[in-house]
C-alpha cells in the first residue's frame, strides 16, 4: 500500500514527464505502426498472388520475428547509431509480420465464385483489388494492424535501450535510482495504457466486424 | 424471317496444356432465344460460356459476340456489355443490394441517381420489394439472392445473358419457382440468353434449343423435341427414360390445335358439301359470341343439314390452351378418348386437340 501511494505521489509530482514520455511512446508506436502498414499491406496483398512470393516474405518475415529485440537493438546500432530512427526499424519489422500475413490471408480467402462474378461484370484488375478483393479482406488485414499496434505499444518500452525515450524511460530511471516509487509508477503507466490501446482498439474492431461480417 | 445471330462460335477450342477441354465447338445462338449448353461435369459446357465473355480465354478458333469477334473486344468492355449469372454466393456479401445490382453502372461511373433508379425499377422486375436495396445479401433466402443475381445481370441493359448453373444451389422447390420466373421474364424482356446446367428437366424447361457436351465435343444440337429423338446412345443415356414426357410437358398444347373444323352457328345449316367436312365425324356448334354449344355426330343431321338444338351434344369438360402436350395426353388418356376441346377463358372455343396430333410431335420429322 505503501509503495502504491509513493507511486501515486510521484505520479502526481512529475506529471509533465510523465505526459512527456508518454507523447514520446505514442508518437513512436503510431509512426511505426503507419509505416508497417503502408510496407505490410501492400506487400501481403500482392503475394497474395503467387504462392512462391508468399513463401519467400512470409519465411523470411518470420525469422526476423524471432530475433529478440535487444539483440536487434545490437544489431542495429552499428550502422543507425542510437535514437529514434533505429528504435523505428525495429518495431516497423516486429509489426510486419501480423500486417503481411493477415493481408495475404485476406485476400486468399475472399472466395473465388465472388470474384469470378466481379470479374463476369467487368471490373478491371484495379477495381477488382479496391471494390471486391480489399473490402472483402479488410477484417482479416484489420486484425493484423491491431496485434501490430498493441504489440509495437508493449514492445516500445524497449525503445529506451537505444534512446528514444517511451515510458520505458521511467522504468529503467526506477531501476538504476532504487526508486521503487518511480518504478512501480512507470509500470501501473504501460500496464494501464496498454489496456486502454487494446480496450479501444477492440471496441473498433468490434464495430469492422459488424459492418463486414459476413457470416450466417 | 431472318434471324438475327447474337454469338457464334466457329470451331472453339481450349487446351489446358495437352487436354482438350473444348474440342472444335460450333454453334450459333440465335437472338432472343434460351441456349442450353448440357453434359455431365468436366464436359467443358462451362468453360465453353466463359471463353464468350472471356473470362476463359480460347486457344483457337472464333467467337463472334453481335458480329464482332470477341478477340478484337477490350475484354473487361465485352464482359459489361454482357450479362453474367451465376450461383447466388456470387452477390458482394459487403454491398448492399442495390449496390449489388448498379455493380456495374459503378464501374461505368454512371451516377449515383442513376444507379439508384435502376436498382429499384429491376428489383421490382424481379418480384422483390423495394424495402430489400437497403438489405444485404445474407439477410435474404437462397432463392431471393438468385432474383437479386438476375437483377443485377440486368442492370446495364445487355442484349445477352449467360448463365452458369444460376438454379443449381437452391432447394427443386425454388428452383421451379424461379425457372417459370425467368420463363415470364423473358416473355417480355426477350434477351438472348447462354444457360448451362447439368439438370435435363431444366435443359428442356427453359431451353428453346439445346447443345449436348460430352469431353469437350458438341455430341447433339437441337430443340428439346429434337433432342428426344436423337438417336446417339450417350444422348439417350443421358437425357434419361423419362425425358420425352419431359419435353411433352414443355410444349404448350396451343402449338397442336386443329384450329381448322367443321364449325357451323346454332341457327344455320350444315352443308355437307363442303370440303371441310371431309375426315371428320363430327360438326361443332357455336354460338354469336364464339362459344361452343356442344358438337353434332354428322349421321344425326337431316338429309338438308339442318338440325334440332336437342340433337348437340354437349361437349367434354374443356382446357385451357396453356396446358401441356403431357396433361392433355394425361387427360385423354384417363377419359378414355381421342380429342379435347379448347376454351380460351377470353377468346372463347378455340378448337380441339387430337391424340393423333400429340402423337405426330414425336413421330414428326422422324420418318
Amino acid at each position: 500500500m505503501e509503495l502504491l501511494i509513493g507511486a501515486w505521489n510521484y505520479f502526481l509530482n512529475k506529471q509533465d514527464l510523465m505526459i512527456a514520455v508518454l507523447k514520446e511512446h505514442v508518437n513512436l508506436v503510431l509512426w511505426a505502426t503507419l509505416l508497417t502498414i503502408l510496407i505490410g499491406a501492400p506487400l501481403g496483398i500482392l503475394i497474395a498472388r503467387t504462392q512462391k512470393a508468399r513463401d519467400i516474405v512470409l519465411g523470411s518475415v518470420s525469422v526476423l520475428y524471432t530475433i529478440p529485440i535487444l539483440a536487434f537493438f545490437g544489431f542495429l546500432i552499428p550502422i543507425m547509431g542510437i535514437g529514434t530512427r533505429p528504435a523505428l526499424i525495429a518495431l516497423v519489422i516486429y509489426g510486419l509480420l501480423p500486417v503481411i500475413r493477415n493481408s495475404c490471408v485476406g485476400i486468399t480467402q475472399v472466395h473465388p465464385m465472388i470474384k469470378e462474378a466481379a470479374r463476369g461484370m467487368g471490373t478491371n484488375n484495379w477495381q477488382l483489388l479496391f471494390k471486391v478483393e480489399i473490402p472483402l479482406a479488410f477484417p482479416v488485414i484489420f486484425a493484423g494492424i491491431r496485434t501490430a499496434l498493441v504489440m509495437n505499444f508493449s514492445l516500445a518500452t524497449y525503445a529506451v535501450f537505444i534512446g528514444a525515450g517511451g515510458m520505458g524511460r521511467i522504468i529503467m530511471q526506477g531501476i538504476r535510482t532504487y526508486n521503487t516509487s518511480m518504478l512501480l509508477a512507470g509500470i501501473l503507466m504501460v500496464v494501464i495504457t496498454t489496456v486502454l490501446l487494446e480496450r479501444i482498439i477492440g471496441y473498433v474492431d468490434r464495430r469492422i466486424q459488424k459492418r463486414f461480417s459476413l457470416g450466417e | 424471317m431472318t434471324r438475327e445471330i447474337s454469338v457464334e462460335l466457329q470451331k472453339v477450342s481450349k487446351l489446358y496444356g495437352q487436354d482438350k477441354v473444348v474440342n472444335e465447338v460450333s454453334l450459333t445462338v440465335e437472338k432472343g432465344e434460351i441456349f442450353v449448353l448440357i453434359g455431365p461435369s468436366g464436359c467443358g459446357k462451362t468453360t465453353t460460356l466463359k471463353m464468350i465473355n472471356q473470362l476463359i480465354p480460347h486457344t483457337s478458333g472464333n467467337i463472334l459476340v453481335n458480329g464482332i469477334d470477341v478477340a478484337e473486344l477490350d475484354a473487361v468492355e465485352l464482359r459489361r456489355s454482357i450479362g453474367y449469372v451465376i450461383q447466388y454466393i456470387g452477390l458482394l456479401p459487403h454491398l448492399t443490394i442495390q449496390e449489388n445490382i448498379a455493380f456495374v453502372l459503378k464501374l461505368t461511373k454512371q451516377s449515383k441517381k442513376v444507379q439508384k433508379e435502376k436498382a429499384e425499377e429491376l428489383i421490382e422486375t424481379v418480384g422483390l420489394p423495394l424495402n430489400y436495396l437497403t438489405r444485404y445479401p445474407r439477410e435474404l433466402s437462397g432463392g431471393q439472392q438468385q432474383r437479386v443475381g438476375v437483377a443485377r445481370a440486368l442492370a446495364a441493359n445487355p442484349d445477352i445473358l449467360l448463365m452458369d448453373e444460376p438454379f443449381g444451389a437452391v432447394d427443386p422447390l425454388t428452383r421451379e419457382q424461379l425457372q417459370n420466373e425467368l420463363l415470364r421474364l423473358q416473355e417480355s424482356i426477350r434477351k438472348t440468353i447462354v444457360f448451362v446446367t447439368h439438370d435435363i428437366q431444366e435443359a428442356f424447361k427453359v431451353g428453346s434449343r439445346i447443345g449436348i457436351l460430352k469431353q469437350g465435343e458438341l455430341v447433339s444440337l437441337g430443340t428439346p423435341m429434337e433432342i428426344v429423338k436423337t438417336d446417339d446412345e450417350f444422348v439417350k443415356s443421358f437425357i434419361g427414360q423419362g425425358a420425352l414426357f419431359e419435353v411433352l410437358d414443355t410444349i404448350e398444347v396451343s402449338r397442336v390445335i386443329e384450329k381448322e373444323i367443321p364449325l357451323v352457328r346454332e341457327n344455320e345449316k350444315v352443308d355437307h358439301t363442303a370440303d371441310i367436312l371431309s375426315g371428320w365425324d363430327n360438326v361443332f356448334v357455336v354460338d354469336a359470341d364464339q362459344n361452343c354449344l356442344g358438337y353434332l355426330p354428322l349421321n344425326t343431321l337431316k338429309p338438308d343439314g339442318s338440325f334440332n338444338k336437342n340433337q348437340i351434344v354437349p361437349l367434354p369438360v374443356s382446357s385451357t390452351p396453356d396446358i401441356s402436350v403431357k396433361f392433355a395426353v394425361e387427360k385423354m388418356l384417363w377419359e378414355g378418348r381421342t380429342w379435347l376441346p379448347i376454351v380460351d377463358k377470353q377468346a372463347g372455343f378455340k378448337g380441339i386437340v387430337l391424340f393423333r396430333s400429340c402423337a405426330d410431335l414425336l413421330a414428326g420429322d422422324r420418318g
